[in-house]
């Protein structure tokens, strides 16, 4: 395996989801391409702009990168907008992605990713 | 939390990089960073920059790459900056070589104001006027002038 696909959101579960793959690339040392989409149609809240949201999602991307290099793991960021799910399946695609993983608690539709993905799927608890 | 345009020295602004190639892009952005005084060991900084580079794709897209490090050599956070007509390939993820390069040398312990620093850039960069700012820019002043404009 060469790349894994980690799809990057704000939540509770995410650094779980981050450990392993982290363990899982080193462990075959392959590639990280961490992935968060910022969705310019999802409502915010009204303390939350769109760009506290970009901001908020490089700062995540960059903690990720922050420990892929701790720990000697190579890596790639992307921040893409669009609509979360389609963007996630396509880059996979684009990126020759041979993993996905996303946190178990993601504010994706599992059904659906694990449905319309090419790729294998882990979600992480 | 300082600006970006705080953190940028006028004299670390290379309006036209000389060199072609990623490593030499790197050392041409370090050396005006030494007479700030922020980088106190040049070896050791250009060391982690250069390890970093070797595990991590630094270029983000759209023309621009950020190289970073994080590390003891480094007294306080400082950017430089520099802008390639030929472009230098870091790497990106869209396979395109990168015009606008920002450095960021931070100290080991400051690990967040780095990562907010390293978030607030990348946000500004994506905005389309800012990269056309930056392009068109004829002086170190315009650079800054730039990035005040629009960073919050």
């Amino acid at each position: 395996m060469e790349r894994i696909l980690l799809y990057v959101e704000d939540t509770p579960g995410m650094p779980a989801a981050v450990a392993w793959s982290l363990k899982l690339a080193k462990g075959m040392s392959c590639r990280v391409i961490a992935l968060a989409v910022i969705d310019p149609a999802a409502p915010r809240r009204r303390e939350a702009p769109a760009s506290d949201v970009e901001e908020r999602a490089w700062g995540l991307l960059y903690e990720i990168e922050d420990d892929a290099f701790q720990q000697n793991v190579r890596i790639s960021l992307l921040l893409e907008p669009g609509e979360p799910l389609p963007r996630l399946i396509s880059l996979s695609s684009s990126y020759d992605a041979e993993l996905i993983v996303a946190s178990a608690d993601c504010r994706l539709t599992i059904s659906e990713l694990v449905r319309q993905s090419s790729r294998p799927v882990v979600f992480v608890k | 939390m300082a600006k970006i345009s705080e953190l940028l020295p006028r004299s670390a602004i290379v309006l036209n990089l000389q060199s072609k190639e990623k490593l030499e892009v790197i050392n041409e952005l370090v050396r005006p960073l030494l007479a700030t005084g922020a980088i106190t060991d040049e070896s050791e900084f250009v060391s982690a920059i250069f390890r970093r580079e070797n595990m991590e794709s630094t270029g983000i897209g759209l023309g621009l790459a950020i190289p970073h490090a994080r590390t003891k050599a480094v007294a306080s956070i400082v950017l430089a900056f520099g802008r390639s007509d030929s472009g230098v390939d870091f790497s990106s993820l869209d396979g395109k070589p990168s015009h606008l390069i920002f450095l960021i040398a931070a100290p080991e312990e400051q690990k967040t104001e780095y990562i907010m620093t390293l978030a607030r850039l990348s946000k500004l960069l994506r905005k389309d006027e800012v990269r056309i700012g930056l392009n068109k820019a004829g002086s170190p002043d315009d650079i800054v002038r730039v990035i005040m404009q629009h960073e919050s």
